[in-house]
Formats: structure tokens, C-alpha cells, sequence
């Protein structure tokens, strides 16, 4: 269980996140909730341990990930797949993923594994990571996650500009990771594409997160929709 | 001696310059491209990897080759090591900022030379080639009796000038292997492309920094102990070297491995050929010339690539 309790970060003199707490259990989606600028990424980026916290603690299990070093936090099995892919460009498939292999020590087992969900990358191993297309370059990104057998996998926005097919191939994956008891911590925009599979939905306001509440009454009652992202 | 043989004398002088260069620059350029340092104590490292290598060659003492291997081995691994403690105490503390950093290493410059001359003294220190046979070169002439070899007088090298040659192409070899065949290598090159993500995939970046930079102060220190049988080895030699380096490392592309190799050919042979038929002075403002044309039509340098 990935416990966030009470953090507050900035950036420098501009504080973003003002005590804010959430729990991704295993094996469940939850999404963070919220309009731009809401503090949602800023949330990713300190869980990873990228972000100083200024108070409060993050913790996996007995693991209090907030004490470690920034470099130590993905060994604990924590992966972040960040917005806008942020792949290493100028290696190849293969060695985006031998960075992901590095960070558990993984070997042969979990490349064939990770392979298997993403077949199109089996295809192109040894071009540039640069040179694939959006939504091979997201699936390298998560490819390159899932090659460090995370306990926690963090998602930020995912589907971002990607076509139909691309997103539900994306969906197939998180439901087969919720299968597999990987906790999913999920930013995302598209109200329609969170609400098919979150168990969980934290909104996220001004650096807080007021409200929690299971995806299923959401369905029922789109009120707090309207409340906290206004559509 | 005729105009031929004089050119291809120069062009060997040339291509010594060049090895020794493209080492001391490619250190440069590494460390510039990983950790977006601009190192102006680079050259001190030069002058170091000299005055370490006599120190060496002297407690060592016995037949020439033995002191010579020991500083080969030596004395770039000690500048190495003297580096990374520089990024540990210096660089790291200043969080790597780009101006500040140049500022450090400008400072970091004086420590080295001046505790250099300190320990070491003034004196300009010889170290004996391991190896020094004179090799007379032919070259060739339409005779009477048609195409025949000759042999010059003064045209000539020596063994070890071209031992350095091939060790100088060893070196960057066995570089680009480590670079591009090796983990560490492909950890050096996240830790380039995207340091915060090196950070997320449990790169630690601050370890990788401070290898980088004994890695390049290495280099430069290996051009120093590779020269040191040729020019003797002074506490204020790390002058040159310091800027050749920038000039071809501007030329080749900031962070461009290979460009900084072309580049460093292009000097080390003008350099050369202009020492030998004009004055050494000409050839370091040709070069700065050139370099300043560089940056008014190319800014990324000959291989460097635009920032997106």
C-alpha cells in the first residue's frame, strides 16, 4: 500500500502542495482528479522522491520512501511513467528497456514478459527510441516502467493524444497490471477513460485533495464532476 | 629539404598535436556533454597527468620503460581520483549550476597550479621516452632513371612519436567501447539525455557525475603523460591544452564525441603545418579565427546538433 500523508511541496518560494493525502491499495486504480495546475503531477514527482517535501512523508508498505534518496525510491518498486514519455531519445528500444531491467535487477523473464504486452516493440528493438511513433514511444514508456516489477506503478496521463486503438491497448495493460496486484496511481484529464476503470477517485484542488470517493458512485452521481473539473 | 618532405614532416608533427588533442578535448567534451560543466581547470588536469608522470618515473626509477608504464597507469588514475574529490567537495555542493560552476573551476585552476608549483617547484621536468629509435622516412622523386625512393636528411620521426599516435587511436577506441557497448557506459548516457528520469530509474546521478569527471580529467591527464617525453612537464603547460580543447571542442559541437575527434584532427594538423612553415603563434589565431566564424555561422558546432 502507497500511503501519502499530509506533504506539502514547492518549488522554491512557490508552494504547490499544501498537506495533501491519498492511499493507492494494491491491485486498484486510483486516479488523481483535477483541473490544471491542481498540483496533480507535482503529486508524481514527490512520491518519486524527484520533489523535496517540506512536510509530511510518503511510504510504501514499512518503507518510508520519503526518507531515501531520490535514486533509491524506484528500488523500493515504485516506476513513474511521466507525461510526455521523456524516453532516453537517442537509444534504442532495447536499451530503454535494459535502463528500466537495471533499476530491479530483472532479467530475460521479465523482458519476455513485458514483450508480450507490447509485441509491436519486439519489432523494433534496435531503432531509436525517437523515431517510433507516439504511441509506440508511450508504450516504450511504460514498457520501460514495467521492466523495473513495480509494487506501484505511477501513470501521468497516459492516452494523451493517442488514437482509439493505442488507448484501449493502454487500458488492456492497466487491467491486466490491476490483476496482477500492481497498485496504479493514474493522472488523467478524460473524465470517460478514468471512470472505465478507476476503483478510486482523488480530487485534486489547489494542492489539496478534498474529497475521495469510489469510481462507481461517480457513475451514478456526477455532481462532484461538475464540482471539482467543471464539465 | 624540399617543399614535399617538409609538408609530410609537418603533417606528422600535425597528427601528434591531434592525438594528444583529441584526447585532452574529448575529455572535455564529455564532460561537458553529461553534466553541462564547462571545465576551466580542464588543462590543469593536462599538466597534472605531465608532472605526476615525472614524479612517477623518478620514485620509480630503473630503466625507462618501467617508469613511464607506472605513470601511464598512474598518474591518469591519481588526476582522476584528485577530480572526482574536486566534484565531491566543489561542484556537487553548488548543485551543478552553469555559472557557478564555470567560477569553480576557474578557482579550481589556481589551487592546481599553484599547489603544484608548491610541491613540485618551478622547474621544467624531463621524462625519457620508453622507447626513442630514429626512423628515417622516404619519399619519393622522378629521377633520371624515372621513380625511385630517397631518404631526406632531417626527414625523420621517432618511434615513440608514433607510439603515441597509436595509443592516442587505442584510447578513443576503448572510449566509445566503454560509451557504447558497456552498462556504465549506457548509464552515462541516460544520465545526459534526461537526468531526471535517471533519477526515477535509480540512476545515481551524482556518483555518475563524479566518475564522468575523472573520467575526463583521465584523459586530459593521459594527453599530459603521452606528451611528456616529447615537451617537459611545467606547472603553467596546462595553458595550451586548455585552449586547443575549447576550440575544438566549440568546433566539433558542445557534447559531441565525434565531432570533438574531427575537430581536434582539423587543429592538431593546421597547427602542425602552420607551426612548421609560418609560427606557432599564427596557428593559434587561425584557430581562433576559425572558431569564431564557427560561432557566428554554425553556433552548434560542426556535428552538434540544434536544441529542439
Amino acid at each position: 500500500m502507497l500511503n501519502v500523508k499530509d506533504i506539502e511541496v514547492a518549488y522554491d518560494a512557490t508552494q504547490v502542495i499544501f498537506g495533501l493525502s491519498v492511499v493507492a491499495l494494491p491491485g486498484q486504480v486510483l486516479c488523481l482528479l483535477g483541473r490544471n495546475g491542481a498540483g496533480k503531477t507535482t503529486t508524481l514527482k514527490a512520491i518519486m522522491g524527484l520533489l523535496p517535501l517540506r512536510a509530511g512523508s510518503v511510504s510504501l508498505d514499512e518503507v518510508v520512501l520519503s526518507e531515501l534518496a531520490a535514486h533509491e525510491v524506484p528500488r523500493c518498486g515504485v516506476a513513474y511513467v511521466p507525461q510526455g514519455r521523456r524516453l532516453f531519445t537517442e537509444m534504442s528500444v532495447a536499451q530503454n528497456m535494459d535502463i528500466g531491467l537495471m533499476v530491479s535487477g530483472a532479467g530475460r523473464a521479465t523482458r519476455e514478459k513485458v514483450l508480450e504486452l507490447f509485441p509491436r516493440l519486439r519489432e523494433r528493438l534496435t531503432q531509436r527510441a525517437d523515431t517510433l511513433s507516439g504511441g509506440e514511444q508511450q508504450m516504450l514508456a511504460m514498457a520501460r516502467a514495467l521492466c523495473t516489477e513495480p509494487k506501484v506503478l505511477l501513470l501521468d496521463e497516459p492516452v494523451e493524444g493517442l488514437q482509439p486503438s493505442m488507448i484501449a491497448l493502454i487500458r488492456d495493460v492497466i487491467i491486466r497490471l490491476k490483476s496482477e496486484n500492481v497498485a496504479i496511481v493514474l493522472v488523467e484529464q478524460q473524465v470517460d477513460a478514468v471512470l472505465a476503470i478507476a476503483d478510486t477517485v482523488a480530487f485534486i484542488e489547489h494542492g489539496r485533495c478534498p474529497e475521495t470517493m469510489a469510481a462507481r458512485e461517480l457513475q451514478n452521481d456526477a455532481s462532484q464532476l461538475r464540482r471539482y473539473l467543471g464539465v | 629539404m624540399d617543399f614535399g618532405p617538409h609538408l609530410f614532416l609537418a603533417m606528422l608533427e600535425g597528427a601528434i598535436t591531434a592525438a594528444v588533442l583529441a584526447l585532452t578535448a574529448v575529455g572535455l567534451s564529455i564532460v561537458f556533454g553529461i553534466m553541462r560543466v564547462v571545465n576551466v581547470a580542464h588543462g590543469e588536469f593536462f599538466m597534472l597527468g605531465a608532472v605526476l608522470a615525472w614524479w612517477i618515473a623518478t620514485i620509480v626509477g630503473g630503466p625507462p620503460a618501467l617508469g613511464f608504464v607506472m605513470a601511464l597507469v598512474f598518474a591518469p588514475v591519481l588526476t582522476g581520483l584528485l577530480a572526482a574529490l574536486a566534484d565531491w567537495l566543489v561542484l556537487r555542493r553548488i548543485h551543478y549550476d552553469p555559472e557557478r560552476t564555470i567560477l569553480a573551476t576557474i578557482g579550481l585552476l589556481y589551487v592546481i597550479q599553484q599547489a603544484t608549483l608548491m610541491t613540485f617547484g618551478p622547474e621544467a621536468r624531463p621524462v625519457e621516452a620508453p622507447f626513442n629509435q630514429r626512423i628515417a622516412l622516404p619519399w619519393f622523386e622522378w629521377g633520371a632513371d624515372g621513380f625511385a625512393l630517397i631518404w631526406p636528411w632531417g626527414l625523420g620521426t621517432t618511434t615513440y612519436k608514433l607510439a603515441v599516435i597509436v595509443a592516442a587511436v587505442m584510447i578513443l577506441l576503448a572510449l566509445w567501447v566503454l560509451m557504447t557497448r558497456t552498462r556504465i557506459g549506457l548509464i552515462m548516457r541516460a544520465t545526459q539525455l534526461d537526468r531526471e528520469m535517471a533519477v526515477a530509474h535509480a540512476i545515481p546521478v551524482e556518483k555518475v557525475y563524479a566518475m564522468v569527471f575523472a573520467l575526463g580529467a583521465g584523459l586530459a591527464a593521459l594527453g599530459g603523460v603521452l606528451t611528456v617525453p616529447i615537451q617537459q612537464a611545467h606547472y603553467l603547460m596546462g595553458g595550451d591544452p586548455l585552449l586547443l580543447s575549447f576550440i575544438v571542442v566549440i568546433i566539433g559541437g558542445l557534447g559531441s564525441v565525434v565531432g570533438t575527434v574531427v575537430a581536434a584532427l582539423l587543429i592538431g594538423m593546421s597547427d602542425g603545418i602552420i607551426s612548421v612553415f609560418f609560427s606557432p603563434t599564427l596557428a593559434k589565431i587561425l584557430a581562433t579565427l576559425f572558431v569564431a566564424f564557427v560561432l557566428i555561422f554554425r553556433p552548434q558546432g560542426l556535428f552538434g546538433q540544434r536544441a529542439s
